[in-house]
């Protein structure tokens, strides 16, 4: 596998750190999870739990301390398996603990990258600084992860992934004329603020590779982020032309580059859409053959993109129309059928049981553990010819129970014998 | 050596606009990253908008946007695009299987020549698979890949929704696939410093986007139910600016006290100040009553206030902003994030997002405007292949 060889030691919780460390064990690093019995990591111990077979679980809906403090167990939260496939490893250690503090010292030795996700100096309280680390292990890549990055004015604030979202203008990015912003649902800069994590990682153990040179690379969840609005940023630094202006953003209608129809239209069904997106005289032709060449497409109106443009009310009314007839997966085979772009508007249980693609791509895979039986997690979103990537990692395993490695690697790392671990445990540092 | 971590890495581009922020990713790291274009430009040359509105190769900010840091050469035949490759250390490329084997521009011919070359494609649905050649622009992606049904505005009062789900802004999938089409390239870069040897990457980008929606695919296998769209939690201060104010109470006790102990001093916890709300479950009953107090706070203060009093709290608050507001947060300015770079033939300078993440010992490239439409032409031809240009 492409990281073959490569050690991560893993602090990090929630998604945006763990995001990272899953992406380097889907390519074949070894990913230790440092955990703490006494303070899980949230997702661990809130809903939605992954149910005993024949029961069903809570929603997300329901995550409140209530019912996290109720949790029967540490392996059965659901979001935990999201970001901890990889075949990432789970050790408990109490840092706070001075055995155990020198254990995570003889494991930062035998590590080539720590990577974090506590709030900025939580893991210097425990005596293991850069600093402290740098000098026991020189070419150390230390990635930490939080909301704000270790240095600025503001390194105190704390994000989720909506709050980073809100910060930076991708809630903003989601509406339509004359409403307030809609936002997203989900933590979308959890997984792009895990991404960029993921690249630096990468990218310290390259440079570490070319000059034998450790460092400390500071991500926060903001910055992966500003980039992603696009031309939109520069419009306004060059045009002087604002995103928060009357009519903007547009719903789901753009003016660059210039598309009509394009949009979700809907679907037969309660709530059901179909996307259809035409930016060329092409896709329109191919749309006007689909749909059996109605009147209403050879209306002056409609002739040219320009005129599509300006009449896109009046041609979605009419599109609509023949949408409505339509389930929106016939709607696109018979729309791709004829060169339109065009996709169903598919929520999560599509994807994973009428999505002929995902299927055929054998995109999700069957993982479990020790407490649950295997459940089709997503999987890794590209192939490599070499170094195939796998969701289970190099282990091919599911996402750890709490703590389950924990003398596997003693053992196999720092070579501690039986006694060696018993009594770290009896003296609580395994806690 | 220099600081830079993929720095002598060539890389040549032969991408549409879907991909080209992996190209910006791996030119801030350092790689050479020329892009091949044919003589009328790359086509998001050619997308608005554009400087003072006026079109042009070389005034597209869409262009600008993912193309900063690379340079540009005009190659109108495929000829040359395959000595090009042979010459780089990776291709990234948007062609369809198809189109790729017609210009003989596919894996084995490519291979052949230069068996160390990382070729990496990415394709709407990857190279294979019943849907390999539907036609897909961002919106059909965002739709097929579950953020669409996740975004928008939540039904009336009578349950049912009066609004269509909703796509962002900005090319989310085609971004989330370029950014994984880089982390990709990245892996196969580290494995050929040991190896020697390339390899072919596949980025199927409806994956990508079928992989980024949190915990909504957990929450329909844990419970059955599958999620509706809706905006998360959201105060209106005193300015009509709007905060996204989330409550994370399950993260522990000292959420619920830090937001209390916040609310008692502004005056407005009201029942809050109850001891029967120390209690989780008494909380979680009567959520009514927290947000009726946090509402009751935000008619105390403007946005951007209400923001730094929930942080001060400790609470996850964020004041949402447009993307230039963006441009005049004080921590990113301090960061050093934002980057303005000379333009010269316009006579101007342009800021543009900077550094992801801040690397001291490899710093983040951003020092080359983008490229104007073949302007490294001769250059390269000289550099990579040894030629005296044309």
């Amino acid at each position: 596998m492409a990281l073959d060889g490569l050690r991560i030691l893993d602090f990090t919780r929630l998604g945006f750190g763990a995001q990272a460390t899953l992406i380097c064990g889907c390519l074949g690093a070894e990913v230790i999870r440092v955990e703490s019995t006494r303070f899980p990591d949230a997702i661990r111990v809130m809903p939605p739990f992954v149910p005993e077979p024949g029961e069903r679980g809570e929603a997300f809906g329901a995550a409140t301390l209530a019912n996290a403090t109720g949790a029967t167990s540490a392996n059965r939260g659901g979001i935990f398996y999201k970001y901890n496939t990889g075949g990432k490893k789970s050790i408990t250690v109490d840092a706070r603990h001075p055995e155990g503090l020198a254990l995570l010292k003889e494991l930062v030795a035998r590590s080539d990258v720590v990577a974090e996700s506590f709030a900025a100096g939580t893991m210097a309280r425990w005596g293991l600084s850069y600093d402290v680390m740098a000098a026991i292990r020189p070419d150390l890549v230390y990635v930490s992860m939080c909301g704000f990055g270790h240095e600025g004015p503001d390194t105190a604030h704390v994000t989720m992934g909506p709050t980073a979202q809100a910060l930076t203008g991708l809630t903003f990015m989601v509406g339509m004329p004359g409403r307030p912003p809609a936002g997203w649902s989900f933590s979308y800069l959890d997984h792009v603020g895990g991404y960029l994590g993921a690249v630096a990682i990468l990218a310290g153990v390259v440079h570490r590779r070319r000059t034998g040179q450790g460092q400390h690379i500071d991500v926060s969840q903001l910055e992966p982020a500003t980039a992603l609005s696009g031309a939109l940023l520069l419009d306004a630094a060059v045009n002087g032309r604002p995103s928060r202006r009357p009519g903007f953003p547009m719903g789901n209608r753009r003016l660059h580059p210039p598309a009509a129809p394009s949009g979700a239209y809907p679907a037969a069904g309660d709530d059901r859409w179909v996307v259809i997106s035409c930016r060329t005289e092409e896709h329109w032709c191919n749309l006007v053959r689909a749909l059996g060449d109605p009147p209403w497409a050879a209306e002056a109106r409609f002739a040219t993109l320009e005129d599509r443009v300006r009449n896109a009310d009046a041609l979605d009314a009419e599109l609509s129309a023949w949408t409505r007839r339509h389930d929106r997966y016939e709607a696109m085979a018979l729309l791709q059928g004829a060169g339109v772009p065009a996709g169903a508007v598919q929520d999560a249980a599509d994807r994973l049981e009428r999505d002929p693609q995902l299927q055929a791509r054998g995109h999700y895979c069957a993982l479990g553990n020790a407490e649950v039986a295997p459940l089709p997690l997503e999987g890794v979103p590209f192939r490599m010819s070499a170094t195939a990537p796998h969701t289970g990692g190099r282990l091919r395993r599911g996402p750890p129970c709490l703590g389950e490695d924990t003398d596997a690697v003693l053992r196999d790392v720092l070579g501690k014998g039986e006694d060696a671990i018993a009594a770290l445990r009896a003296a609580g540092a395994l806690s | 050596m220099t600081g830079a971590p993929l720095e002598g890495v060539r890389v040549l581009e032969l991408t549409d606009e879907s991909a080209e922020y992996c190209g910006r990713l791996l030119a801030g790291l350092g790689a050479d990253v020329v892009k091949a274009e044919p003589p009328e430009g790359a086509p998001s040359r050619h997308v608005g908008p554009f400087v003072d509105d006026e079109p042009g190769p070389d005034r597209s900010l869409a262009f600008w946007a993912d193309n900063v840091g690379k340079r540009s050469a005009v190659v109108a035949d495929d000829d040359t695009v395959r000595a090009l490759a042979g010459a780089a250390d990776v291709l990234v490329h948007t062609l369809r299987p198809a189109e790729a084997a017609d210009r003989g521009l596919d894996a084995p011919t490519l291979q052949r020549r230069a068996p160390a070359l990382v070729l990496c494609a990415v394709t709407p649905f990857g190279q294979d698979g019943p849907w390999a050649d539907y036609l897909a622009d961002d919106l059909v992606l965002m739709a097929l890949g579950g953020s669409m049904a996740a975004c928008g505005y939540g039904p009336g009062p009578d349950g049912a929704y009066d609004t269509p789900p909703l796509a962002c802004h900005g090319e989310q999938a085609w971004r989330t696939a370029a950014t994984y089409a880089a982390i990709a390239v990245l892996g196969a870069l580290a494995w050929r410093r040991e190896s020697g040897a390339g390899q072919c990457i596949d980025v199927s980008a409806h994956e990508c986007s079928a992989s980024m929606t949190e915990w909504h695919l957990m929450t329909y296998l844990c419970s059955g139910t599958v999620h509706r769209r809706g905006p998360h939690p959201t105060l209106t201060a005193a300015d009509g600016r709007q905060v996204a104010a989330l409550n994370p109470d399950f993260l522990g006790p000292h959420v619920f006290a830090g937001m209390l102990a916040m609310l008692e001093e502004r005056g407005v916890a009201g029942p809050l100040s109850d001891p029967a709300f120390a209690d989780p479950v008494h909380r979680a009953q009567h959520y009514r009553e927290v947000w009726r107090a946090l509402k009751r706070l935000a008619e105390t203060a403007d946005g951007e206030t209400l923001y730094r009093l929930g942080q001060g709290a400790g609470l996850p608050w964020g004041v949402i902003r447009s993307p230039e507001e963006v441009l005049d947060d004080r921590h990113l300015r301090a960061r050093g994030h934002f980057v303005a770079l000379e333009h010269p033939e316009l006579g101007r300078a342009v800021t543009y997002p900077g550094a992801p993440f801040v690397a001291h010992a490899s710093p983040w490239v951003m020092a080359r405007r983008p490229p104007l439409l073949g302007e490294h032409t001769d250059e390269v031809l000289a550099q990579w292949l040894g030629t005296g240009g044309r």
